[in-house]
């Protein structure tokens, strides 16, 4: 129905995945965009600064 | 006194240093807010996954004589349903592991007698129709043995099956009243009649869908369009979602061993695969217990990376 196609996504995602294939793995592009989204944040978590650290240096 | 040596796996060293002060709310509110205005952002931008819901009406829609074949194969106990075993019916044992037959010790949980409760059933319960009825009479009338023939006479045949101006037509001999079940059948489908008439309960709350899902998953369509959807188990299937979106990652262990053998060959596949993630949870559970394994965090040193800081100094 016309009336609520303004909740419709901007980008929508209907179309068939596609796949990518390394032997007996295979997996969608949009699984492996989220797994290398969360290594990525994984590793920001190990060498990012912990926030406020500064803060707590001066206070010592 | 003698004290015990410290034991690197086990023991922690008592802290001596300085502490920090840690305010849980405050992080707690920030995740809150971050994760939610992202929920917000990532849904106006990707919306969600909402195909529509297949059903027995689709099925004989598109596909009627995968639909007829399936119904005759209900009638000769050829289809995966029919010959699965516990929970449905004593077919076979069921998924076992090794020698345990652990469905079968579960029992049959709820019966399905496909033959009764997916052609013979439904067909019973459609308004009077002469043809129908009588037809139903002399399947009740006949021997058990009469009725066997009929249904093989009809499968013998069935490669003739055609569908034309809204009706099956398969070119079989003393088939006796099985081609009028498989046609109406398939018309009672088309109409979706059948759809209502196998959701169990028989009220308009009713939510146990299990009769339709089995009759839809031992048809060839369903799997058919699983198969465009990277859906199926040999696909990875377990992990992926509906076209473009992203599925459910987490499951990438459980559904790997699918794919590799003894267990992409095995009709057992359920119960190993379920069998080898259980022994791996528990050894997950016990990890601090397992000498050597419990040393990996020691050894590997993330933690100097995280608290470097701390080390540097």
């Amino acid at each position: 129905m016309a009336w609520f196609s303004f909740l419709a996504a901007l980008i929508p995602l209907d179309g068939y995945g596609h796949y990518l294939h390394w032997g007996v793995i295979n997996i969608s592009v949009a699984n492996f965009i989220v797994i290398v989204l969360m290594v990525v944040t994984f590793i920001a978590a190990l060498l990012l600064p912990f926030p406020g650290r500064n803060r707590r240096k001066e206070s010592k | 006194m003698s004290s015990k040596a410290f034991r690197p796996d086990v023991d922690a060293p008592e802290w001596k240093g300085g502490h920090s002060p840690y305010d849980i709310i405050k992080e707690g509110t920030i995740a809150l807010v971050v994760v939610g205005l992202l929920t917000v952002i990532l849904a106006t931008l990707f919306g969600a996954p909402d195909d529509h819901e297949i059903t027995i009406k689709n099925w004989a829609n598109a596909a009627p004589t995968d639909f007829a074949m399936t119904a005759i194969n209900e009638m000769n106990g050829t289809t995966t349903t029919a010959g699965y075993g516990a929970p449905y019916n004593t077919a076979s044992d069921g998924q076992k592991l090794g020698p345990l037959t652990l469905a079968k010790w579960v029992g049959v949980r709820i019966p399905i007698n496909t033959e009764q409760d997916f052609v013979l059933g439904p067909l019973e319960s459609l308004p009077y129709n002469a043809q129908l009825s009588s037809a139903l009479s002399t399947w009740k009338s006949a021997s058990t043995s009469q009725q066997t023939t009929w249904v093989n006479n009809y499968t013998k045949a069935d490669s003739t099956m055609t569908f034309k101006n809204g009706q099956i037509a398969v070119n079989a001999s003393n088939a006796g009243p099985v081609p009028v079940f498989i046609n109406d059948l398939t018309a009672m489908a088309r109409s979706g009649a059948l759809d209502t008439a196998l959701v169990q309960g028989g009220n308009f709350f009713s939510m146990d869908y299990t009769k339709p899902l089995l009759f839809l998953s031992d048809g060839g369509y369903l799997a058919q369009l699983a198969e465009k959807q990277h859906l199926l188990g040999s696909q990875w299937g377990m992990m992926n979602e509906t076209n473009s979106y992203p599925g459910q990652a987490w499951l990438w262990l459980y559904t790997f061993w699918y794919q590799v053998s003894p267990f992409s060959t095995s009709a057992n596949a359920d119960v190993q695969v379920w069998a080898t993630m259980m022994l791996l949870s528990v050894i997950l559970l016990f990890l601090p217990l397992i000498p050597g394994l419990r040393a990996i965090p020691r050894k590997v040193k993330v933690y100097r990376l995280i608290w470097r800081e701390h080390y540097r100094n």
